[in-house]
């Protein structure tokens, strides 16, 4: 429970704020730092778990595999109904080729 | 129709409609009354449906005037808002999916509709179903009938405290922690929790999808059942659906207990419990001897480690679930700037707090550097619990313990505090790792007037047990269905 600090320190949650496509305020990475060692702090109890107490693994339960067959989705029907921008049909993005980003 | 105030159930509700003793348009004309007067003070709904509602309620007469038997004929339900219905708008209570219209039915509002039920409106919900309390809607903080300074639980507070206002006499919710059951407990509601893989998601908007499920919230045991019973069963639309029979959870409430062996979660007694929390487990003891049931105890060791599992498990699928909101396809867009720029603002605007701290959690757990240590720790000390439950089914048909560690707190008493809000939800979550049926039932109330909940686990696929054993409860409990909470 001591090692939090270490952990989530503002550059993880930094970075891990990138990986997840989020823009955090500079001024609130020490909060959300405190915050979320708390959290895995508490998770860390799982470490402490010898790791005698697991057996083998059990064996996966799959799910069961359907024919793959395509049928109709309503996907454009909602594209259609819910994008932000569209032209004939097609969601519009900025530009990704070429685009120097 | 209704003489002594108290607003009939789903069960009455159905059988008044298909016997013609009252309509399916003034069943609901009458929900709406109720809500128009009420929901002021509680705001349990984001939106009423009235029109639509009515216009379906028309349809069920006519159906019934055909000559059909619905079984959920003209009942107005509350909706969570992550479930589609064709025809509303699906928000998740997310600024990031305003005004999202879904290409039509979910599986679950499918065969409701198919039953005779009616969709009266869109439930408050903490936004993404990431809370306990209802107070991370986008939209507003739904109010607990009983005390209006009090949270309803959650995720699925608007659910629950629609019915506990008697505005509805059903609902449904998702649970994926607890999030139909901690309500239901904290609002004096039942509130049920089928099997993983019972009930078809197709169309539930994903948050965790190795433990969402779909369940009702009702006034009483029968009418969860009947509920549960339409929905279940096998959906060709969601792969994880069981393809195996639903049975006949009404047929089993009349059961009874006697010679079933009720175990009594040892796990729960041995750490700290509130002094009126404590008591209901003893009455709850006390109310199975009286019903016949052989009392035991049954020892779930890693039941200790559910919360850390959870939210290792739940925020790692919740951040690959919700990576799909990205302003591209629904939703408010930020920025036309250049693609990144257009996903990370889209995503900042439209997610609040918790939604962002889960994703940040669950985006650490996955992280190179991190992913054995927690996420691959957790799923497999998941495995230890899944283990663990299966050794005490075998020493009891069924496992009792609360459903909250207390009544439900006061708006903005852990808002502050991520981490002992998800403590709330420490005796809901074994179940939902596991993967097991569980129901909570009302068990009484504090001396402050505030409701409890004893919840009843069974093996999985074990719904008839569940209901026999939860009826039994009920009917020991006799939590006063004619008593009217505050705002009601």
């Amino acid at each position: 429970m001591t090692s939090d600090r270490s952990v989530v320190t503002p550059a993880v949650v930094r970075r891990v704020a990138e990986l997840a496509r989020l823009r955090l305020p500079d001024g609130d990475l020490e909060r959300w730092s405190g915050q979320l060692s708390r959290i895995v702090a508490y998770i860390d109890q799982l470490a402490a778990i010898p790791e005698s107490a697991f057996g083998a693994d059990p064996p996966g339960q799959a799910t069961p595999v359907r024919a793959d067959e395509p049928r109709p989705g309503g996907g454009e029907q909602a594209l259609e109904s819910n994008a932000p921008r569209l032209l004939h049909g097609y969601g519009v993005v900025p530009r990704v080729v070429g685009s120097g980003s | 129709m209704d003489p002594t105030g108290i607003l009939p159930g789903v069960v009455e509700t159905a059988e008044a409609v298909v016997a013609r003793r009252v309509s399916a348009v003034s069943v609901v004309e009458g929900a709406l009354e109720r809500i128009a007067a009420g929901d002021g003070r509680v705001r349990a709904f984001l939106e009423v449906t009235g029109d639509l509602a009515l216009e379906e309620a028309r349809a069920v007469d006519a159906r019934v005037a055909a000559g059909e038997d619905l079984p959920l004929a003209g009942v107005p339900l509350a909706l969570k808002d992550n479930i589609w219905v064709a025809g509303r708008r699906t928000t998740c209570a997310s600024r990031i999916l305003e005004g999202f219209r879904p290409p039509g039915d979910s599986t679950v509002a499918a065969r409701l509709r198919h039953a005779g039920a009616v969709f009266i409106g869109r439930a408050n919900m903490d936004e993404f179903a990431m809370g306990s309390s209802t107070e991370n809607s986008a939209s507003h903080v739904t109010r607990n009938p009983w005390d209006l300074e009090r949270v309803p639980g959650g995720s699925s507070g608007g659910s629950a405290a629609a019915v506990a206002a008697r505005f509805v006499p059903g609902g449904f919710g998702s649970d994926t922690g607890g999030s139909i059951r901690q309500p239901a407990a904290c609002c004096g509601v039942v509130g049920f929790k089928p099997t993983y893989g019972r009930v078809s998601r197709y169309g539930l908007v994903a948050f965790a999808s190795s433990l969402d499920q779909i369940g009702p919230l009702t006034r009483s045991v029968a009418d969860a059942a009947r509920l549960y019973r339409a929905v279940a069963g096998f959906d060709p639309l969601d792969a994880t659906t069981a393809d195996r029979q639903v049975g006949d959870p009404e047929g089993a409430l009349p059961r009874g207990v006697a010679g079933l062996k009720v175990g009594f979660l040892e796990e729960a007694s041995t750490g700290y419990l509130e002094p009126e929390v404590a008591e209901s487990l003893e009455t709850a003891r006390r109310i199975f001897r009286d019903a016949g049931a052989h009392v035991v105890s049954v020892s779930v060791p890693r039941a200790t480690a559910a919360i850390a599992i959870y939210y290792v498990v739940a925020s790692a699928e919740a951040s690959s679930n919700l990576a799909r909101f990205d302003g591209v396809r629904y939703g408010p867009r930020a920025t036309d700037a250049d693609l990144n720029a257009l996903y990370v603002e889209s995503r900042t605007a439209g997610f609040g707090p918790e939604v962002k701290r889960r994703i940040l959690l669950g985006t650490f757990a996955l992280a190179s550097g991190y992913y054995e240590a927690y996420y691959g720790r957790a799923m497999r000390v998941r495995q230890l619990l899944c283990a663990d439950f299966d050794r005490a089914f075998a020493a009891a048909d069924v496992i009792v313990c609360p459903s909250i560690p207390g009544p439900a707190f006061r708006v903005g008493e852990k808002t502050d505090d991520p981490l002992t809000m998800y403590l709330s939800d420490v005796f809901t979550v074994p179940a939902s790792l596991a993967g097991l049926p569980a129901i909570s039932v009302p068990s009484g109330l504090t001396r402050s007037g505030l409701p409890l909940g004893i919840q009843v686990l069974g093996p999985r696929f074990g719904e008839e047990a569940v209901f026999a054993v939860a009826r039994a409860f009920e009917a020991g409990a006799g939590f006063p269905d004619a008593l009217s909470p505050a705002a009601g």
